[in-house]
């Protein structure tokens, strides 16, 4: 016979509670695609949150190094899908470097508004997908509407109304048709004349402050350690901004003391300050697109591109080139070897570092943050899984 | 977290409620601005891009449009006609003849490289989109196909008055050689 033994089967968990693995993702509505957060749960605190990225993996650099210049912009325009303008910008300023080619003034002008048109529309999106997922369901219809106006007169001149395809090396496609610009003016006056009402949805709402006042905060120091960069970084205080820094096109004349490009900062670094920053980005970009088409009205006729050799060479040499995309720095580092396609063409882009930080901003939040905070880190997942 | 308070230290989500439904009111006062599409035709601008069409008479098969395209979805078959000398002691010509151009919309990028390239005009944009399937193998439009988008393609739109003269303009008034 054996001597009676106490054996415990099971304690009460009282208020203690097991961590919970929830992914979420890779198809959610709230990730833009196919992004997949890995977080990890103690009741409704995220105790880590890892970022799991590369579904939508195109190996855009490795297409890059199978194809001329040209072809370079099909594919380089669509990896940020909703800034193909900037996208393509990158690479033909980039190649514009190494061949030592000087770009037409009316290009460069043109350029410039466009790739300030092409930044309101990105910001418009998020301006309206930011409120969807946060459950107000009315703002995302008029900044629609704002984005239709502009895509018409993108899409006038381009032919595209997200991939334009429209810069070329050595300047753009073809000449804008006539009466464009008035087009272009009428467009831009009226989204400024409707903003109010987008607005009116959004600042000051006493429900989207209470979801996103003070919640995710980002400091400044972890901004510099993940590489953040754009209107998320300039949301926490960290005031840099290319156009006016590293100036290219004519940034520089616009971005100069009197000129009508100021950089939107906040210090808060929560998710109202990131929506702030969008908001009063939108109307910056208006005011330089009214000031690019006051200097193209001024401008000598003259042409838009360079002609260029049937087969296009750049020199030996590398080049990095690094523009402020709608959501943040978009860089090029093009290493040339002679031939006609580049050796190697490193795409650094925006939304990539800007998803990282979500390991360090998640941790510590409820869960019922979490699509505040994600929503508010604007990223489109073309642009980190390249 | 908590609403803020209004003035009066009640939780005020009833504000932003009022303004956004005030916005609402105004906007229901105006009239629709989306276009209901299948009864209501868009107006696209001439230099849209929704369909490819050829002109086969211009085509040479010169192959260059097949080669440029990023993701080679243009598919050319052409044999080689000899015309017989029509002079006494002439020589022998030879011709190219088209047998097969496919275009596969399913690959397609819709980038315009093909349209740009074409040195024989032969390749033009048309705005006409409305030629989803149901099976993605009917993407693959063959040259009669194609053909038949001629019919809509629209003149290229007046240039605006800074651009530079084309270069055809350009090089018709240089001066002669050799004067």
């Amino acid at each position: 016979m054996s001597t009676p033994t106490e054996t415990t089967l099971a304690t009460g968990a009282g208020l203690t509670s097991h961590d919970m693995v929830l992914n979420i993702g890779p198809q959610h509505p709230a990730t833009h695609g196919v992004l997949r957060l890995k977080i990890v749960l103690d009741g409704e605190r995220i105790v880590s949150a890892d970022p799991i990225i590369g579904y939508m993996h195109r190996g855009a650099e490795k297409l890059f190094e199978v194809r001329d210049y040209r072809q370079i912009t099909v594919l380089a325009n669509r990896h940020d899908w909703l800034s193909a303008f900037g996208n393509e910008l990158g690479v033909v300023l980039a190649v514009e470097h190494l061949l030592g080619m000087e770009v037409p003034t009316r290009a460069v002008w043109l350029r410039t508004l466009l790739a300030e048109l092409n930044r309101v529309l990105s910001h418009l999106m998020f301006l309206g997908s930011y409120p969807l997922e946060l459950g107000a369901i009315t703002p995302v219809f008029y900044a629609f509407r704002e984005r239709e106006e502009l895509q018409a007169v993108m899409e006038e001149a381009s032919g595209g109304r997200m991939h334009y395809m429209f810069n070329r090396v050595g300047g753009l496609k073809e000449d804008v048709p006539a009466g464009w610009t008035g087009r272009v003016r009428d467009a831009v006056t009226g989204v400024r004349r409707r903003l109010p009402e987008l607005e009116s949805l959004l600042v000051g709402n006493e429900i989207l402050m209470a979801r996103t006042k003070g919640v995710g905060v980002l400091g400044a120091s972890t901004i510099q350690q993940f590489g953040v960069s754009g209107p998320i970084g300039r949301a926490s205080g960290v005031d840099v901004d290319l156009r006016r820094d590293a100036p290219y096109l004519a940034y520089a004349e616009l971005f100069a003391p009197g000129g009508p490009g100021r950089v939107v900062t906040r210090t808060e670094g929560d998710c109202l300050a990131r929506l702030e920053v969008l908001l009063e980005q939108v109307h910056v970009a208006l005011d330089l697109a009214d000031a690019c088409l006051d200097r193209l009205a001024t401008l000598p006729s003259g042409p838009v591109n360079q002609r260029l050799p049937k087969v296009l060479k750049v020199p030996e040499g590398e080049h990095y080139v690094a523009t402020e995309n709608p959501l943040g720095f978009n860089g090029y580092y093009l290493v040339s070897a002679g031939e006609k396609t580049p050796w190697r063409l490193k795409l650094r882009s925006a939304s990539f570092n800007n998803v990282q930080v979500l390991s360090r901003m998640l941790p510590g939040q409820l869960v019922a943050d979490m699509v505040a905070i994600l929503g508010s880190m604007f990223f489109v997942v073309g642009d980190v899984d390249k | 977290m908590s609403a803020p308070k209004d003035k009066r230290g009640r939780d005020g989500i009833l504000p932003g409620l009022l303004k956004g439904m005030a916005t609402t009111a105004k906007s229901v006062m105006r009239p629709t601005h989306t276009a209901e599409y299948p009864h209501a035709e868009p107006t696209l601008p001439p230099r849209s891009r929704g369909v490819i069409a050829l002109l086969e008479e211009n085509c040479t098969s010169c192959m260059l449009c097949a080669r440029e395209c990023p993701d080679w979805c243009i598919y050319i078959d052409s044999h080689k006609e000899t015309i017989p000398a029509t002079t006494e002691g002439g020589r022998d010509r030879q011709r190219n003849v088209l047998d097969r151009f496919a275009i596969d919309f399913s690959l397609c990028m819709y980038c315009g490289i093909c349209v740009e390239v074409c040195p024989f005009d032969a390749l033009f944009w048309s705005p006409q989109f409305e030629y989803a399937e149901y099976d993605l193998r009917d993407l693959l439009h063959e040259k009669d196909r194609l053909g038949e988008w001629m019919a809509t393609v629209p003149p290229p739109p007046a240039l605006n008055e800074s651009a530079a003269d084309p270069a055809e303009v350009t090089a018709a008034n240089r001066p002669e050689r050799g004067r």
